[in-house]
């Protein structure tokens, strides 16, 4: 048998349990030590004296791989980016950015609303997950808005969507695996993530401000603050501006001497966040509580990363990707009508599954495809056919897929962060936030088309970096 | 009979003698006997040597400053300052090493022969600001250099910096390391000299050695044809890597002038202040770590330095 | 997503034995998240040394790269306990009664042979970088300043180890539950619906929060 037909069968077999209900990192695993027996055995020409060598290779390469592949530097990013999110509760920081929001923005049409995606994007500037974002700004800004009317469904589809800032925003963990999974400058792609963030945030802002002029019920604007109550907001919320300048500051300084790498900025932010938290009564229960969840949390992303590089690893003796590349390559369509069809093709398979599993389970053999789509690696955006240079390519469908992955929070029927919301707040049901979150969704698109037709929304800034 | 062959990165200079080598292996089999060269799809680079081992593939290429004492009798050729100033003679002390029985002996424990070296040249620097023409200017230089060589500038009163190959340019332009020491091909593929002021014509600090391997077992199952198809190659495919390489380092001066690089020429009293502070306590260090471990330290690096006067009294 | 589930308990041998293995794993997976709050100090150290005094750690990659295994597999076993690593739970959680179970033990069992063989495979990646004949045993050393690495790899088969009893326990106990028919079986996760897990994540949430309020 072809290597390449293994490959689909093992991958196939992949997909089979997956839906079984296994856990994704050992389902992952599986297909890939599976995968390295055949292909051996197959290359033995299935002598069954020879199998057992076959195994033993196999189980060998599958065994070194966990180490090899965590032992990275660039990794250490991720348990960082978590550890700043919780943190960031006991800094008391995400009270203090929406009060500071509210007092600043709230006088608006729909001025809570846009009040808390602005604290949501703040939030997103020290926290690396989309979900545990929601999850904290349900508990603050809810109550808020239902106090002065809102409609409930409304407000929960703000707060279940502003969570999904916090992947785009640097800090960010799933663009960090990205980085790593397509081998690209960690520090350029978290960079890329800040515009398009902020560009989602204005999207949504703009969206809120139209639907509460037209339906006046939805959000009434707040107003009666005064400039010296919003001044007043601004200290108790400045950790967070600092950790951004600071993160900014290594990843890239504008008056030239920047001050580190990324992995180090990120690690500072974490260590100014933590005195913070130190001051505002943080303790070794608390501590230890925070270092539990972030290990939790850390421990399952890393299972995935391992249990899916051993398939990766399997993928590459059976040749698959390149395979994937050629036939993507040969189709008779013009490349981004491929590439739109690549991005509808997350939306649905998000919507069953999580962002990090299906960006680990598919980029391995999708983004080689894509990357020869636009002309290989290193093409020049002369030569190319979306009109970026290879390194630019591989940043902005970096930036296209973790939108996708962040939209699929949000859809029905497995919308996370939609759970989470009504999971936090009893008198809200799944189908309320699905009800609230809709007009976001629609907001997504048209980022996310707006992001295709103009990708200099996404490289401007990683071009000013060289 | 086909092999897996596991290098990393993407096809360059570095990599021209594995394809040449399974170009010419395929040609003279009629392509009986062919070679899939895998750019990092089969293992990472430091783990090169683990797969041969479990026999994950055929054929690799590793550096021995990755993992010292997998490789310890290698590692003489990474000593700072041995002199080497070409390609031609970093090729030639390599193949007198290789041959040598202790570092057969110490492959062999990784069930590895060592087929042929991947020569690099020396690992000037680059660097941001005024040149560092003296010892003077070097002390508390942020040098990014690994293993051997970040010792040799230590020994002066630089300080290595850990940054990654990857992070090198950024580490550069953000000012974590004033200086960067590469291969010429390392300079271009990772950006340093797009960042730098400078670059060190003759400074020689010393080099990576980067040996090209197969597994014993998978060499001996060959047949006698492929056999001697694959050991016919190597000369050959040496030569072309050079030819390849020297065809770089000819271009390597037009890259300095339209990069406004400036080619500095470190006077010689300095070089030798240099060695006697960096090379001789490196090499003595080396040799008698390794002496302690039973193996024939001062017996590697006699072989290295006779070798090397011999190949520069030859000519080249 | 972290989606946390119910382990329930009672006084069957069974769960005695899951609460003697919950505080091992529980230990590991304080190792992991220690190793993280380290990170942290690492860096800051490193900055302000190269930053102000013009000294940086050497080694400081090496360092965390040889912590990196603590941190992202130490505590792979207390993860699994509680049901955390995702899966896609569309069709498990449409199934009931034994049947569930069958699926719940397959696929435990399928894990349980992909750790054992993992483990023996992690432990000759350790092997083969430890040789006692050697100065501190090293057969592998780090890049820059030639740490031995044997430690570090050793991580990953101790890890795994945990990992094994933990899935032989939960063979156990879902094998237990399809024969006997159980409803609500001892030390498994119990799988919950997707809104039941939310419901649980905004708890600990909540657990979190309380402490400082
Ligand atoms: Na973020
Ligand atoms: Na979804």
């Amino acid at each position: 048998m072809e290597p390449i037909e293994i490959g689909l069968w093992v991958s196939g077999g992949m997909l089979v349990f997956v839906i079984l209900g296994m856990r994704v990192a050992f389902a992952a695993a599986m297909a890939g030590f599976v995968g390295l027996v055949w292909l051996r055995w197959n290359g033995f020409d299935y002598d069954p004296d020879r199998f057992w060598k076959a195994v033993e290779i196999s189980v060998k390469i599958a065994g070194l791989t966990p180490h090899s592949k965590v032992s990275a530097q660039v990794l250490s990013l991720i348990p960082v980016f978590i550890m700043i999110g919780y943190l960031a509760y006991y800094a008391k920081l995400t009270t203090a950015l929406f009060e500071a929001c509210k007092r600043w923005f709230a006088w608006v049409p729909g001025g809570l609303a846009v009040s808390t995606v602005f604290a949501t994007a703040g939030f997103a500037a020290v926290s690396g997950a989309s979900v545990a974002t929601a999850a904290v700004f349900a508990r603050i800004a809810i109550p808020e808005m239902l106090k002065i009317g809102y409609n409930k469904q409304f407000a929960a589809g703000v707060v279940a969507a502003g969570g999904t800032l916090a992947s785009l925003i640097p800090p960010s963990a799933i663009l960090v695996i990205y980085a790593i999974i397509v081998e690209q400058d960690v520090g350029k792609l978290l960079l890329a993530g800040f515009i398009p963030g902020m560009f989602s945030a204005i999207v949504y802002a703009g969206m809120i401000i139209g639907i509460a002029m037209v339906w006046k019920t939805v959000g009434p604007p707040v107003t009666g603050f005064t400039w010296r109550e919003r001044f007043e907001s601004l200290p108790p919320a400045s950790p967070i501006v600092l950790v951004v300048v600071i993160i900014i500051f290594f990843v890239y300084n504008p008056f030239g001497d920047a001050w580190g790498t990324p992995t180090e900025g990120g690690a500072v932010g974490a260590f100014i966040v933590f005195l913070m938290a130190l001051y505002k009564g943080m303790r070794w229960a608390q501590l230890k509580e925070a270092l539990l969840e972030t290990a939790k949390l850390t421990v399952m992303i890393f299972t995935i990363i391992w249990g899916v590089l051993i398939y990766v690893r399997f993928l590459g003796f059976a040749e698959l990707p390149d395979a994937f590349a050629d036939w993507i390559t040969s189709l008779e369509m013009a490349p981004i009508v491929i590439l739109i069809c690549i991005l509808l093709a997350y939306a649905v398979l998000g919507m069953f599954m999580d962002a990090i599993g299906m960006l680990l389970l598919t980029l391995p053999v999708v983004y080689p495809a894509v990357m020869a789509l636009n002309g290989g690696e290193m093409v020049a955006a002369a030569d190319s056919a979306f009109g970026m240079s290879g390194p630019m390519c591989a940043i902005w469908f970096g930036i296209l897929v973790v939108k996708m992955a962040e939209f699929c929070l949000i859809t029905p029927p497995i919308g996370l962060n939609c759970f989470v919301v009504a999971g936090v707040r009893d008198d809200l049901t799944v189908q309320d936030v699905f009800k609230g979150v809709t007009p976001f969704f629609i907001a997504d698109g048209v980022t996310i088309a707006l992001l295709v037709a103009f990708p200099g929304i996404v490289l401007w800034l990683p071009s000013l970096a060289g | 009979t086909e092999w897996n062959v596991s290098v990393w990165g993407k096809r360059r200079a570095f990599t021209e003698h594995v394809e040449k080598l399974a170009e010419l292996v395929s040609e003279k089999t009629g392509g009986e006997f062919t070679m899939n060269v895998s750019y990092g799809g089969l293992s990472k680079n430091r783990e090169n040597l683990d797969g041969i081992s479990i026999g994950a593939f055929e054929m690799a290429q590793f550096c021995a400053g990755y993992h010292a004492d997998k490789n310890r009798v290698v590692t003489v050729l990474e000593l700072p300052f041995l002199g080497v100033e070409n390609l031609e003679q970093e090729r030639a002390v390599s193949k007198a090493v290789y041959s040598h029985p202790a570092a057969a002996e110490e492959m062999a424990q990784w069930n590895a022969k060592l087929l042929m070296t991947s020569p690099m040249p020396q690992y000037n620097l680059v660097g941001t600001g005024e040149p560092r023409m003296t010892l003077e200017d070097m002390k508390g230089m942020r040098v990014r250099a690994t293993g051997g060589l970040g010792k040799a500038f230590e020994a002066v009163g630089a300080v290595p910096t850990s940054v990654t190959a990857t992070e090198a340019y950024q580490a550069m332009e953000s000012g974590v390391v004033d200086t960067v020491a590469f291969a010429q091909h390392a300079h271009l593929s990772f950006g340093t000299i797009n960042q730098a002021d400078w670059w060190t014509a003759n400074l020689n600090p010393g080099t990576v050695n980067c040996p090209v391997v197969v597994n014993i077992d998978a060499y001996e199952s060959l047949s006698d044809a492929e056999r001697e198809a694959l050991d016919s190659s190597i000369e050959e495919s040496l030569d072309h890597y050079l030819a390849n390489y020297g065809e770089l380092l000819e271009r390597w001066d037009a890259v300095l002038e339209e990069k406004g690089v400036k080619k500095v020429e470190i006077a010689p009293e300095v070089l030798e202040e240099f060695r006697a502070a960096a090379a001789a306590p490196a090499r003595d260090a080396w040799i008698a770590d390794m002496e302690a471990q039973g193996l024939p330290g001062q017996e590697l690096y006699d072989l290295v330095v006779k070798t090397l006067a011999d190949t520069k009294a030859g000519g080249s | 997503m972290a989606g946390s589930a119910a382990v329930l308990e009672d006084s069957s041998l069974l769960s005695k034995l899951d609460r003697m293995l919950l505080p091992i794993e529980r230990f590991c997976a304080l190792l992991s998240g220690l190793a993280i709050f380290s990170l942290m100090f690492l860096a800051a150290y490193s900055v302000t040394g190269r930053k102000f005094f013009g000294s940086p750690m050497m080694g400081y990659v090496d360092y965390i790269e040889a912590a990196m295994p603590i941190i992202a597999i130490m505590g792979v076993s207390y993860v699994q306990r509680d049901g955390t690593h995702i899966r896609m739970d569309m069709l498990v959680s449409a199934l009931k009664g034994r049947m569930l179970w069958f699926f719940e033990l397959v696929s435990v069992l399928l894990i349980l042979i992909l750790i054992v063989a993992l483990t023996y495979g992690a432990w000759e990646h350790f092997d083969r970088s430890f040789d006692c004949a050697r100065p501190l045993c090293s057969r592998d050393s780090s890049i820059d300043v030639g740490i031995p690495i044997w430690p570090s790899k050793l991580v990953v088969p101790v890890a795994f180890g945990v990992l094994v009893l933990r899935l032989l326990l939960q063979t156990w106990g879902y094998g237990r539950a399809l024969i006997l028919g159980l409803e609500n079986p001892v030390a498994v996760p119990l799988n919950l619906t997707i809104a039941e897990q939310a419901m649980i994540e905004a708890k600990s949430l909540e657990g979190l929060t309380d402490g400082t309020d």
